[in-house]
């Protein structure tokens, strides 16, 4: 491998060649560097997201109980809780009532959250509210609080101070809107409706000995799977759903997202090859005479390939630096305008993105973006600089 | 199938190289029959021409495919997070039964691929190029090698079940598994370390007395030797884990990719060593690569030799 060696002399003719062809240059210029930045930006905001669901599964319950029947969920018995509570190694086992309140008017889901003022809560975040409000106070008057996205949703629909909840038996129930509350993870809390128990029994249709599912915490996380098996052993019935699981299907789903974006973007990189290719291949006389020149004076077929070659080097690696930094621009200062619908989803209630992406990057995203920009760029020079390279010297310079 | 976006961008990568090396072979498939260096046809003109695109194409998919081939080590690494029981890239590997075969086939590739590079190296340096025809007749084996390559792949990457539970790398190569490996481990790793010291020494008085020959095949003992005195010896110090004998593990993060230099250093050695004999062969001055070969083995030597060493001098006994 001695001979890759780079030649300083070539590198300061090669850039001179560059300039020599400036508008053709930049143009080609310009455009990769915005497919790069359009690769990168959908990488970055993929990445973001990903760590962002990752972490909230973290401050999650280690395992969620869900009962099944005929393949769908179903309501839970809470007297599970105390056989669930008794297995050794689980820490505490949590029945939760909450569910989705479909509002037809706006054609969005409210999730509903039931909270026990004096119970244990399953989330910190809900331990701070309980300690700020009085949860009985508010079923003494049949209020709730309720997040922003909820708030707005209530406006638009005319609903300042209270909300109708139509029940299961079609009767109304009327919620006082007590207050508005924001979390620091917008993400979580944009949809979500806080009451009483016993409230959301009644608008969610659960009777008193029934809850939505369990949630149980582990102290030692290396037994949670042997726990979760325990649970499946006792419950035949139910599902049990634990973080790794949810950690895995999420890193899946992103996977898959920006995999499949990958796929269609196969087809710009291919049109981007023909592009390159074609726009290498159209040689003006005055880079045939160059070349013939070059011939002349004694430079072989090879030493012009290496020239060619340092110049698609040049300008793939500046597209490549220059995209990923205008992709970081775009996403994490800009914060993604237009691109990051297609990882929001289209649901009005889904989060308004007002977090600031966090800033991750890996080596491996890195490392995919450079694999398929500077050699797909390279490649598509090969043949036509082989082509420019070879061409008789002598018809050239005539 | 796996659709992450780093077996997607791999799987593009070699689409692109299987269309540039099919444009190869049958370019070379030409040269290799009509070449005549005494004609002055204009066809011997062309040929000669298209000779360098040839070996542009090869010399733009080497220089890719070492470098990807790292990334697909990694990729292997990255994929194991998804599949249930896998811990490092040996249980994808050994997920489907493509696996071994296709890691061993493009290692092989890599070392044909370089030997063609500096095969080809000789040949445009002198002024009748001598060894054309012979360069372009290897292309074409190594066409075959490469197609080979591509379809283990796909294979491999299409039957990847993620739901499927696979063996770690502990059950793998532990003393206790019925396999090959299980029978290295079990033997005493004092022999496979005599071994491995001697080979040493032999490349050493091989490269003094320039004894070419031998030291071209002692390299290749030295890099089986090496492999096996890995997995059985040197890793379970790297791991500091006596029980724990996995040859991918070290490339993880925590054991700060280690790995990656091991496997470069034996690599650039091994290579260098295969490379000098085959210059021997061709009849050609090698003394650079005979160096390379030497300095990098010694590297290899010096690196792994320190693990257990320093072990040793942090906790005052052997494992």
């Amino acid at each position: 491998m001695k001979k890759i060696k780079i030649n300083l002399y070539l590198l300061e003719f090669s850039i001179n060649a560059l300039l020599r062809a400036k508008a053709k240059n930049i143009s080609i210029l310009v455009i990769f560097t915005l497919l790069v930045a359009l690769l990168s930006s959908i990488f970055f905001i993929s990445n973001s997201i990903r760590y962002e669901l990752e972490s909230a599964v973290d401050s999650l319950p280690e395992i969620i109980v869900q009962k099944v029947k005929g393949g769908r969920e179903y309501d839970i018995e809470i007297d599970r809780v105390d056989s669930i509570i008794a297995i050794n190694g689980v820490k505490s086992a949590i029945a939760r009532v909450w569910g989705y309140y479909y509002f037809a008017n706006a054609g969005v889901n409210f999730s509903i959250i039931g909270i026990n003022q004096y119970g244990e809560q399953y989330k910190s975040n809900l331990e701070r509210i309980t300690n700020r409000i009085d949860f009985d106070a508010l079923e003494a008057n049949s209020s709730m609080l309720v997040g922003v996205g909820v708030r707005d949703i209530m406006k638009q629909n005319y609903y300042n101070n209270y909300f109708n909840f139509i029940k299961p038996d079609g009767k109304l129930k009327k919620m006082i809107l007590a207050g508005v509350f924001k979390d620091d993870t917008i993400l979580e809390s944009n949809d979500i409706i806080l009451m009483s128990q016993k409230d959301a029994r009644e608008i969610l249709g659960l009777s008193s000995s029934m809850a939505t599912d369990i949630v149980v915490k582990v102290a030692n996380p290396k037994e949670l799977s042997t726990i979760a098996e325990k649970i499946r052993f006792i419950y035949p019935d139910t599902r049990v759903v634990t973080k790794d699981d949810l950690k895995i299907s999420y890193k899946n789903i992103f996977d898959y997202k920006s995999g499949l974006f990958l796929a269609l973007f196969t087809i710009s990189l291919f049109i981007f090859f023909i592009i390159v290719y074609d726009k290498s291949s159209g040689l003006n006389s005055e880079e045939k005479r160059e070349i013939g020149v070059l011939r002349a004076v004694g430079w072989s077929i090879d030493d012009i390939l290496k020239e060619k070659f340092y110049e698609a080097s040049i300008i793939s690696i500046i597209s490549y630096l220059l995209g990923v930094v205008v992709a970081l621009f775009y996403v994490y200062i800009l914060n993604a305008p237009l691109l990051r619908y297609i990882f929001e989803g289209y649901s009005k209630l889904k989060t308004p993105f007002e977090l600031p992406f966090t800033f991750i990057l890996d080596i491996s995203t890195l490392a995919i973006i450079f694999f398929l920009s500077v050699p797909i760029y390279i490649g598509a020079t090969i043949i036509p600089a082989w082509r420019a390279s070879s061409l008789d010297v002598d018809e050239v310079i005539r | 199938m796996i659709l992450i976006p780093e077996v997607i961008s791999i799987l593009i990568l070699n689409t692109l190289f299987f269309i540039f090396a099919t444009i190869a072979f049958f370019l070379s498939i030409k040269i290799a029959i009509h070449w005549d260096f005494n004609k002055s046809t204009k066809e011997q003109y062309r040929l000669e021409k298209e000779s360098f695109l040839v070996s542009t194409i090869i010399k733009y998919i080497f220089i890719l495919k070492i470098s990807l081939f790292l990334f697909f080590i990694f990729t292997l690494d990255k994929i194991s997070d998804l599949i249930t029981g896998a811990m490092c890239a040996s249980g994808v590997i050994t997920a489907t039964s493509y696996g071994v075969y296709l890691l061993a086939i493009k290692l092989f590739n890599i070392y044909i691929f370089g030997l063609w590079l500096s095969i080809s190296y000789l040949d445009t340096k002198r002024e009748d190029l001598p060894y054309t025809k012979i360069k372009f007749e290897l292309f074409i084996v190594a066409y075959l090698f490469f197609i080979i390559e591509l379809i283990l792949m796909w294979l491999m990457f299409s039957s990847i079940d993620i739901d499927k539970i696979v063996s770690c790398c502990g059950t793998l190569f532990s003393s206790s598994a019925q396999s090959p490996i299980g029978d290295i481990i079990r033997i005493e790793p004092t022999i496979l370390l005599t071994i491995f010291y001697i080979t040493s020494l032999l490349l050493f008085i091989f490269y003094k007395h320039r004894i070419k020959y031998l030291f071209a095949v002692t390299n290749i003992l030295f890099i089986i030797i090496s492999i096996i005195t890995l997995i059985s010896f040197f890793g379970t110090y790297i791991y500091e884990l006596p029980t724990h004998h996995c040859p991918f593990c070290f490339l993880q993060k925590d054991y700060y990719y280690i790995g990656y230099l091991i496997y470069t250093l034996l690599f650039i050695g091994s290579f260098n060593g295969l490379n000098s004999g085959v210059m021997e062969v061709l009849g050609e001055d090698a003394s650079n690569s005979y160096r390379y070969s030497l300095i990098f083995n010694t590297l290899y030597i010096v690196l792994v030799t320190l693990y257990p060493i320093s072990y040793y001098i942090k906790n005052g006994v052997w494992l």
